[in-house]
């Protein structure tokens, strides 16, 4: 086309893309003295520590607590003993779930019958039942999941995984949080604190909300569009290009210049990508949307993969309500048939695709639930025990990894800290996360600030 | 319950040595056989196979500073305290390790009961041990070797270097300048135009853009002293405290809600922010501002102001789920250190909360003595106990003259008037849609339309009851205007039970051992006198005046430094709150000492020094670029030029306000929050708060974790943060909201109706568009510019009415104006200054 066009191709190969310069001002905070620093671009894809078994991470989070004794965590005892009293716990007694488990796959992993989809894909689940947390509240344990810490606004682990790798698609962010949740820490969560903002997440839509109408912020004009709003842009990149020349060396000017196109871009990547009609209906039928229990969770899935093939670095899904104080029966079924199929969905695709093996797939919540119930039909908070479970991504599938006691109250063997879990995270992705460390007020802080191990048994 | 609030200090790794050996006490001690054989067979084969691996001073990596493997290592023990004490259980850690109380050794798995016993046993029976070999010993802290650092030192006041180019210098700024660029062999480019000067004075000084007519008077202006008058213009202005004490609220991380995981409202925060605006407006001088700040509560008869001042203490981002009331009131101390010492020292003294800092000569000791003049003092921030709120405060009650109280309870009767009469409404509402709802029932078995009067009546049904349940809402709240005391609340603090504070190993409120005395740090004595705290205050007083002595030689160099940061862009120490060893030298040491010297001379006068920067022949300097300059200094570290500046958040919002006619200048009186109550976020969002908002942005409402879009795109200050220096990023979210957002879309309309309709405004296409460019960048279009901005327009306005039938010709017009403007807007040189 124009003269301007072929500056851009010539920009696009010289420098950086998305965020080109972003630091002008940073450099000061990131790395004193290291000003090579500032001329790159710094989501541009870095390498890692060491190999990585995991390009991307899928966090499928799961708010309110999910029962790990009526999804992953079998516990015959509890069965046995259902209705005597609970350990240490007056007038509390034991409820044995009222989902039967059965064992699945080659490796006879026992699920509940509650995720029947999902447990076609044991072979590939690295469960993981010996979780264990602090705090058996919402907020602080929903921020230490996403921070690691509940005491100090911390950054979110998205954030620290697009801080220590870069991303691959530069037309998109590289970490995007699907329908978060706006309490509990809310941005908090999916937040970069001191580390720049650029490496925050991007969130589409809020939970609750059906994500066919969510949108990424000013992503669109409804005056001006398509070739309209091109000419517009085209005025203000002259203007722009006026000004460079006569600076003749600006790196900010360029900067500026380079984030228009990416914008432009951006915005016509980011709709394409959620606008899911170009998926067959097999796809569509799989991932269960435009069923009613299944729609809102089965986008989501679906833009997970639509993203992780498209290079996003860190996608986090937010299904909310599993705080099944009461009603544990109906509502954790309703949970369950929302996203068991989409889930299913989500790892057989990534399979066919060849994805799942680098992709890192993580289900869980804040904590568990107890075995126990103060009335009938309801469970309570469990932070001493749980589960979660990661796939794909390095992961040894078809195996248990830790364990509760007897009944699924305490965590007693492998424990697990959210420390432990972040740590193994990172280690997926090559990264070390004793090394992962950003100087901010003086001091070198981590994901993992002086906690964490790597639980080599969850490593295939 | 405890929580591990140990933070983290990776770097340094040799703070621990190991020392050579010595002869110690316990060699003396004769062990009989008995004790020996005890040792033998009981402790050491299970210390050598279960801890050695971690703790011996073989290993790989000693975990804790902690190695066992002789005895005065035992005893001494590691970061955390002393391993074992002969015949004291309780005071080994060891024991409280293995049993699994606090730390869980070994981490593998606990070691059976009759083990822990014996090591029980052992320590009972006085831990008889043979094992002679050195111990980890901790860096004691060298305070004569630490006091070397350059902050740490006392002023270096020297004259003025003598420079080359005797005729370039206007000031002594420019001469300690240029004696480096010529030490380098540099030469500063030329002096900037009068318009790039006066657009930059004005961002600068009070963060809005001159309007044409303004800058078309100064440019008129050709008495030598042109500019001099329009800096003191600018200074003299009530935007000056809004421009810089809106810098100064980025330090002290201002906001109005606690910001954690439970996010209450602070409503009354404002008035922090309304006398940081004022103190700067007023000039008032900065050691007093410091003491108002840290003890305003304790001067003789505190004026309100004062009172309001100590709001600095108070709105930090808390955790009031806390539920453990010590850790709650540890942390909060914790953060009142941390804004305290960095804000006007640039000392990260909060790294030494778990244990000594590891970089600066900071005992761990020494935090606590701090950190009990602070446990001293009770902090207001209000907020109310509820559900998610464990740790609710009262205010601090502002001394309201009778007037001001007879208009308050004015209000108070109004308000519950109001309240009556909307009662009064919907009970009358409720009784006549009963009888109509009756009148409707009787005649339903005569009347054929039976169906829409069962539909009728069960709407009304549906009316009666919302009716009611806005009456049980009206007297709910009711109760609550009755409750209000017609006084003016204010954040701040006052001083509480005055005690010293324990010691916190690794700061965890679980584990106290011994206290330290209320007091100050070593490592600015003995210059400065460390003064005697009474028992009868906190220490906050005294804390304050050690702070502004002039003795102390970081409390000046840290607030000219920050005032050199937004005059020029980069500090001239570039991390500008951290003057401690893990930060920045600075670039010119000896200007910074000069300055500091000066700045304390007249009086800590914040607006003379701002003054005497901009009227420095360095900041007038114009930003070309300089080849050779470049290559030897591209980051402009040495003042070559005068770095180009992006406009930050509040600016530009409010640059395209004035741009637009919409900017409202008058302050609001409170803000938003002040009418919200309880927890944020479940109905309110901000964007319903800040609708139709046209002040200026440092008006805006900031609750933690829902920052205005506009503020947050553009590297607003995290609030929840201490935030001296803010980053610059270029990012395509910031492209999006000038190609798309409502906001900009609003204010070019905005303008483009001033410029179409106004009766005085241009008359032709070509005087719009020069008005246009004037109104966003400050300057005239070239006739270039004009025909390529007359070309876009017409082709805009031609395709959008091809392209859209449902809009006339004139929209179109409007729309082509509009799309115009917006892309000056969306300019790089509207963004930055130069």
């Amino acid at each position: 086309m124009d003269s301007f066009f072929s500056r851009r191709s010539a920009l696009k190969t010289l420098s950086c893309g998305f965020g080109y310069l972003a630091f002008a001002g940073l450099a000061t905070q990131q790395s004193i003295g290291d000003d090579k620093n500032k001329s790159t671009n710094p989501l541009l894809p870095k390498e890692p520590h060491f190999p990585a078994k995991a390009k991307r991470v899928i966090f499928l989070c799961m708010r309110g607590g999910p029962s790990h004794v009526d999804t992953f965590d079998y516990k015959p005892a509890l069965i046995k003993d259902s209705g005597k009293n609970a350990p240490e716990q007056r007038n509390r007694k034991l409820m044995k779930s009222p989902w039967e488990f059965q064992q699945h796959g080659e490796s006879g992993l026992p699920i509940s019958s509650l995720f029947p989809n999902l447990a076609k894909h044991a072979d590939d689940l690295c469960l993981i039942n010996g979780m264990q947390g602090e705090v058996p509240n919402h907020p602080q344990a929903y921020l230490k999941m996403h921070t690691g810490s509940f005491r100090f606004v911390r950054p979110s682990v998205g954030a620290w995984s697009l801080y220590g790798l870069g991303t691959e698609n530069q037309d998109l962010p590289g970490f995007i949080t699907l329908n978060p949740e706006t309490r509990v820490g809310g941005a908090q969560n999916y937040g970069s604190s001191f580390l720049p903002a650029i490496y925050q997440g991007t969130a589409i839509g809020q939970v609750n909300q059906p994500l066919q109408r969510a949108r990424i912020g000013n992503i669109k004009n409804d005056r001006f569009q398509g070739d309209v709003q091109r000419q517009q842009l085209n005025l203000v990149q002259e203007m722009n290009q006026d000004l460079l020349k006569k600076k003749q060396v600006s790196p900010e000017l360029e900067g500026v210049i380079e984030s228009y196109e990416l914008a432009f871009r951006m915005q016509n990547a980011v709709p394409q990508l959620m606008d899911v009609s170009d998926e067959s209906q097999e796809i569509l039928d799989m991932y269960g949307v435009g069923q009613k229990a299944t729609d809102n969770f089965g986008r989501q899935c679906l833009l997970a993969r639509r993203f992780a093939e498209a290079g996003v670095r860190y996608i986090e899904l937010c299904h909310a309500n599993w705080d099944q104080h009461g009603q544990l029966k109906g509502r954790l079924e309703a949970n369950c048939r929302a996203t068991d199929q989409p889930i299913a969905a989500l790892l057989t695709d990534l399979k066919q695709r060849g994805m799942l093996e680098d992709t890192l797939v993580v289900w869980g919540g804040e904590f568990g639930r107890t075995p126990h119930v103060k009335k009938q039909d309801g469970r309570d908070h469990n932070s001493k025990g749980f589960s979660t479970w990661m796939a794909g991504g390095g992961t040894q599938g078809g195996q248990r990894v830790g364990a509760t006691d007897e009944y699924g109250i305490n965590a007693i063997e492998n424990k697990m800290s959210f420390h432990d879990l972040h740590a193994t995270m990172l280690h997926m992705l090559g990264l070390d996360h004793t090394k992962l460390t950003y100087r901010y007020a003086g001091r070198d802080f981590r994901l993992t600030d002086v906690y964490g191990r790597v639980v080599e048994e969850i490593i295939a | 319950m405890s929580f591990p609030t140990r933070s983290l200090c990776v770097g340094i790794t040799t703070l621990l040595m190991l020392a050579s050996f010595r002869v110690s006490v316990a060699q003396q001690e004769k062990l009989t056989q008995k004790q020996l054989d005890f040792f033998e067979k009981k402790i050491r084969p299970v210390l050598v196979d279960k801890c050695y691996s971690c703790h011996s001073k073989d290993s790989k990596s000693v975990k804790g500073g902690l190695i066992l493997d002789s005895r005065d290592a035992i005893r001494a023990g590691g970061e955390s305290g002393h391993a074992v004490v002969p015949g004291e259980i309780e005071n080994s850690l060891l024991i409280e390790a293995i049993r699994y109380d606090s730390f869980e050794m070994p981490p593998k798995e606990q070691l059976p009961e009759s083990v822990i016993s014996d090591f029980e046993k052992w320590v009972r029976m006085g831990a008889p041990d043979p094992r002679e070999g050195p111990t980890l010993v901790k860096r004691e802290i060298d305070f004569e070797e630490g006091k070397k650092h350059w902050s740490f030192q006392p002023l270096k006041i020297s004259d003025a270097p003598s420079v080359k180019n005797q005729s370039w210098p206007r000031s002594d700024i420019d001469r300690y300048v240029l004696a480096k660029l010529e030490s380098s062999s540099l030469k500063p480019v030329p002096d900037a135009d009068r318009r790039t000067l006066a657009r930059r004075l004005y961002f600068d000084l009070i963060g809005l853009p001159p309007t044409p007519e303004q800058l078309q008077t100064f440019l008129d202006d050709e008495s030598p002293s042109a500019v001099e008058d329009l800096v003191d213009q600018l200074l003299d202005s009530p935007q000056f405290g809004e421009r810089w004490g809106r810098h100064w609220l980025d330090v002290v991380r201002y906001a109005e809600s606690n910001g954690r995981e439970r996010n209450f409202v602070y409503p009354n925060a404002w008035r922090y922010r309304d006398y940081v605006i004022a103190a700067f407006n007023s000039n008032k001088p900065f050691d007093t501002f410091i003491r108002e700040q840290i003890a305003g509560d304790l001067a003789e008869d505190p004026t309100n102001e004062q009172l309001i001042a100590t709001g600095f203490l108070a709105i930090g981002p808390k955790l009031l789920n806390e539920g453990n009331k010590n850790a709650f009131k540890m942390d909060l101390v914790d953060e009142q250190i941390d804004v305290t010492t960095r804000a006007f020292m640039g000392l990260t003294v909060s790294c030494a909360r778990c244990h000594d800092h590891k970089f600066d000569p900071i005992p761990t000791a020494e935090y606590y003595s701090m950190a009990g003049i602070f446990r001293s003092t009770d902090t207001l921030y209000g907020t109310q106990r509820q559900q998610g709120n464990r740790q609710s405060s009262p205010l601090v009650e502002l001394k309201t003259d009778q007037d001001k109280l007879k208009n308050l309870r004015q209000q108070k009767q109004k308000r519950l008037d109001d309240i009556d009469g909307q009662i009064a409404a919907n009970k009358k509402r409720i009784s006549d849609q009963q009888k109509q709802s009756k009148s409707l029932s009787s005649r339903k078995n005569k009347d054929k339309s039976k169906q829409v009067d069962k539909k009728a009546v069960a709407n009304l049904r549906q009316a009666i009851n919302k009716s009611r349940n806005r009456i049980k809402q009206l007297t709910q709240q009711r109760k609550q205007v009755e409750q209000q005391q017609p006084s003016e609340l204010a954040m701040g603090v006052r001083d509480g039970k005055v005690s010293d504070s324990p010691v916190y190993i690794r700061g965890e409120v679980s584990s106290p051992k011994g206290t330290a005395p209320r007091g100050l740090l070593t490592i600015l004595d003995p210059e400065l006198q460390q003064p005697v705290l009474t028992t009868e205050q906190s220490g906050r007083r005294e804390l304050a005046e050690w702070i502004v002595d002039t003795e102390n030689p970081m409390t000046s160099r840290v607030i000219v430094n920050r005032i050199w940061r937004h005059i020029f862009g980069v500090g001239l120490v570039r991390t500008v709150d951290n003057f401690g060893t893990t930060g920045e030298m600075p670039s010119h040491p000896v200007l910074l000492d000069h300055l500091a010297d000066e700045f304390m001379n007249d009086g800590w006068s914040v607006k003379s020094m701002i003054k005497k920067l901009v009227m420095s022949r360095t900041y007038q300097l114009s930003s070309n670029h300089h080849a050779e300059n470049y290559e030897a200094d591209p980051d402009n570290r040495m003042y070559w030029r005068h770095s180009p500046k992006r406009i930050d958040a509040e600016a530009l919002r409010d640059a395209i306000l004035v741009a637009s006619g919409k900017l409202n200048v008058s302050p609001p009186s409170g803000s938003p929050v002040s009418a919200l109550k309880g927890e944020y976020g479940r109905q309110v969002k901000v964007g319903q708060l800040i609708k139709d908002h046209r002040h200026r942005s440092v008006y805006l409402p900031i609750i933690r974790n829902d920052v205005p879009e506009a503020l947050k795109l553009f590297d607003f200050a995290e609030p929840s943060i201490l935030v001296g220096d803010r980053p610059v990023t270029t990012v395509p979210t910031q492209a999006l909201f000038f190609l798309n957002s409502e906001f900009v879309t609003e204010q070019s309309d905005a303008l483009v109706a001033n410029l179409l309709i106004e009766q005085d405004g241009p008359t032709d296409d070509i005087g719009r568009v020069s008005v246009a460019y004037q109104s966003v960048l400050s300057r005239k279009p070239t006739l270039d510019e004009i025909e390529r901005a007359t070309n876009f327009i017409e082709r805009m306005q031609d395709e959008l009415v091809q392209q859209r039938d449902d809009i006339s010709e004139e929209v179109a017009t409007e729309h082509a104006w509009s799309g115009f403007v917006q892309a000056l807007f969306g300019t790089a040189e509207f963004r930055y200054v130069d």
